[in-house]
């Protein structure tokens, strides 16, 4: 999948916006939002905020995640822990790039915000890498995928299920029905679960 | 594994593997280019492509016994067991997975699957850092053709992303301490 569509279903996501103007509910597709009242908080899909934004038709609220403490705590979370830790939002990512990149004033402390959130996404790359490559080694015939977003999934599609595919074959194809090779066979029972 | 429409399927089988023929064949000189004779003798090593050797061996009674190509054999699978990183499969097999399941069971003691195996396995680091290096005309050349086909899949969804994340009035950059590092500096004055 191409990062943009993925981008697509992350601007799904519900989130405060404040309107400077008043309108009736708008029916999408998606559900109803509104009524707009100039002021009041009320909850729209990403995509919706976004746009109003670039109007400058609204003010975006932050989501509660997006926060100076909190992110640090994730970071170091994310450096002590050897599995991956607990995103909070399964887009965090596309949400990120998308709130800071049209609304950067509304977010206090934007520019750090930016860096330590790069800095968790480099974290949590490198971290996919070496367990994609230690699950290889180990031989194990699978791999764990708690709390990886979509994006990062989708950063491994295209290597890792070919090449445990691919592994998985030499494995049946290569190995002798005969009794001679019981010792190979012993080998490939040795897949180990591995928290990738 | 074999599959009838599968071009690389049809290359693979083309590959050459040594073959010692067990019997006289009358007329059949021509397969043996420094043979003299019309005739080849029974005990000739040939290389014979593997589709060929396959249907002459499974005969009864078989006409030729297949050997091993040189890279499944013991010098190779020792480089191989050892580390297999450093081999350049694009030169010495080109197909070297596919063609080692078709002729793993050639192999009396079976240790071509162990080794075919571990090679996967150890090469697959090599597909991670061909897929992410900059440098990809010197990390693509020592990989085999399924090799590189995977790892230029990698490396065309590694550049999505990297696209995705660059776009944008703002892209989320890493920050300047983290950039200006000595290791990044470098790999970055590498790439020109």
């Amino acid at each position: 999948m191409d990062p943009y569509e993925i981008e697509f279903l992350g601007e799904n996501r519900i989130i405060s916006v404040i309107p400077n103007f008043s309108y009736d509910k708008i029916y999408l597709i998606c559900g109803e939002f509104g009524p707009f009242r100039a002021g009041l908080p009320l909850n729209v899909p990403l995509w919706l905020a976004i746009m109003l934004k670039q109007k400058q038709k609204c003010r975006i609220v932050p989501p509660d995640w997006m926060d100076l403490d909190v992110l640090e705590n994730i970071k170091e979370e994310e450096k002590r822990s050897r599995f991956f830790t607990k995103m909070p939002n399964e887009h965090y990512m596309v949400e990120a790039k998308l709130i800071l990149g049209v609304a950067a004033e509304d977010v206090p402390n934007s520019s750090e915000i930016k860096t330590i959130i790069k800095d968790i996404w480099d974290i949590r790359m490198s971290k996919l890498r070496t367990s994609m490559d230690a699950l290889m080694k180990s031989g194990g015939s699978y791999g764990r995928l708690d709390h990886l977003t979509l994006m990062e999934i989708n950063s491994v599609k295209p290597l890792l299920p070919s090449a445990m595919d691919d592994l998985h074959r030499i494995r049946t194809t290569s190995k002798r029905p005969t009794t001679a090779s019981l010792n190979t066979s012993t080998f490939s029972q040795s897949g180990s679960s591995q928290n990738i | 594994m074999s599959n009838y429409l599968s071009i690389s399927d049809i290359l693979v089988s083309n590959e050459k593997v040594p073959c010692k023929f067990l019997h006289d064949l009358p007329k059949m000189g021509f397969l043996d280019p420094s043979a003299a004779d019309d005739d080849l003798k029974a005990g000739t090593n040939v290389e014979i492509p593997l589709w060929l050797a396959e249907s002459l061996q499974s005969r009864r009674p078989p006409l030729v016994s297949v050997d091993l190509p040189k890279i499944y054999k013991d010098a190779y699978r020792e480089i191989l067991n050892a580390d297999a990183c450093t081999v350049d499969m694009h030169k010495l097999g080109q197909y070297f997975y596919e063609l080692g399941c078709y002729v793993a069971k050639h192999d009396i003691k079976g240790e071509v699957a162990a080794t075919l195996e571990n090679t996967f396995k150890q090469r697959f680091r090599m597909l991670l850092s061909a897929s992410v290096s900059t440098d990809t005309l010197s990390t693509m050349q020592p990989l085999s053709a399924s090799e590189r086909k995977r790892a230029a899949a990698a490396a065309s969804s590694e550049n999505a992303l990297s696209a995705w994340l660059q776009r944008g009035d703002c892209p989320l950059t890493t920050a300047n301490m983290v950039a200006n590092h000595r290791k990044r500096k470098r790999a970055e004055m590498e790439m020109f």
